[in-house]
């Protein structure tokens, strides 16, 4: 199950990622901040979030959570907030073409923060190593 | 250096350190709450920069037209709620780094979209660059069946 679902959730994922520039994009060529569009997004996720935690009944787990579940959740939170700001300050300040591929090498600094603090629970072996490198580098040819 | 490769890289480093954090945290959070409390973050956040930063403020929002408010709102529901979520839920079945590189093959869906729907052609590095992405993924879902 775990083999199927794991990439299907992240292929999902990557397939929603992708739609969702266009939209944002269409909103932003008339002449909106991108911080305007990113508060809009989130109150949105939050937003409809909420709703589906209520209406699938998971409300328990917002009271459930462990101390050191809520530690990394918030320094996940800090990361993903410190990515989206300086992802919108290097657009402002230099050019798409070179922001974007820089920004595309992340699954690297995944890797290599794996290596280094969960060595021991999640083994990187030769293959995963190199159809992350060569995930990186396509993706940077292709944009 | 051009301060904007600098904010690239630290912003492929914060993303990319993410992976691992949510990895850590999905052992004692729900997944739900976990989407959640990264969207509270980022709202607080975005709310203080757009407070601080922009010319006209939170006022601004009352000059929006429906349009732009639909197309953002979309654009959060794929991003924030659908695509947040799959890209969470991954990591409770498979390690975060192949969830991050299979999910960072998003820019693929763009060219086949310009290439379907908008009959632009490519250059042979872009095609060379597909062929390099979808022989990762490959190796990355194959090496997970054995």
């Amino acid at each position: 199950m775990s083999q199927v679902r794991g990439p299907l959730d992240a292929t999902l994922s990557s397939v929603c990622f992708g739609l969702a520039p266009f939209f944002a994009k269409k909103a932003l060529l008339m002449g909106i901040h991108p911080l305007y569009g990113v508060a809009i997004g989130t109150v949105t996720g939050i937003a409809v979030n909420v709703l589906f935690i209520f209406c699938t009944g998971q409300a328990r787990g917002l009271v459930t959570m462990k101390r050191e579940g809520i530690k990394f959740a918030l320094l996940a939170s800090g990361c993903n907030t410190v990515a989206i700001l300086t992802y919108y300050w290097a657009m402002s300040l230099g050019k798409v073409a070179l922001v974007v591929p820089i920004t595309c090498i992340y699954p690297f600094f995944t890797m290599l923060v794996t290596y280094l603090f969960m060595r021991k629970s999640e083994v990187i072996d030769r293959w995963t190593a190199l159809g992350t490198l060569m995930i990186i580098v396509g993706i940077i040819l292709t944009v | 250096m051009d301060p904007s490769i600098l904010l690239s890289i630290i912003c492929a480093g914060a993303w990319g350190t993410q992976a691992v954090f949510v990895k850590l945290a999905l052992g004692g959070i729900a997944l739900p709450a976990m989407i959640l409390l990264t969207l509270v973050v980022n709202l607080l956040v975005v709310a203080s920069c757009i407070g601080v930063t922009t010319e006209g403020g939170f006022s601004q929002f009352f000059a929006f037209s429906h349009s732009v408010y639909i197309y953002f709102m979309v654009a959060g529901f794929l991003n924030y709620f659908l695509g947040r979520g799959f890209y969470y839920s991954s990591f409770r079945f498979i390690g975060a780094t192949r969830a991050t590189a299979i999910s960072s093959t998003y820019p693929l869906l763009s060219v086949a979209l310009a290439i379907f729907g908008l009959g632009e052609k490519l250059a042979p590095r872009q095609y060379l660059g597909i062929a390099l992405t979808l022989a990762g993924v490959y190796l990355l879902i194959m090496k997970g069946k054995k």
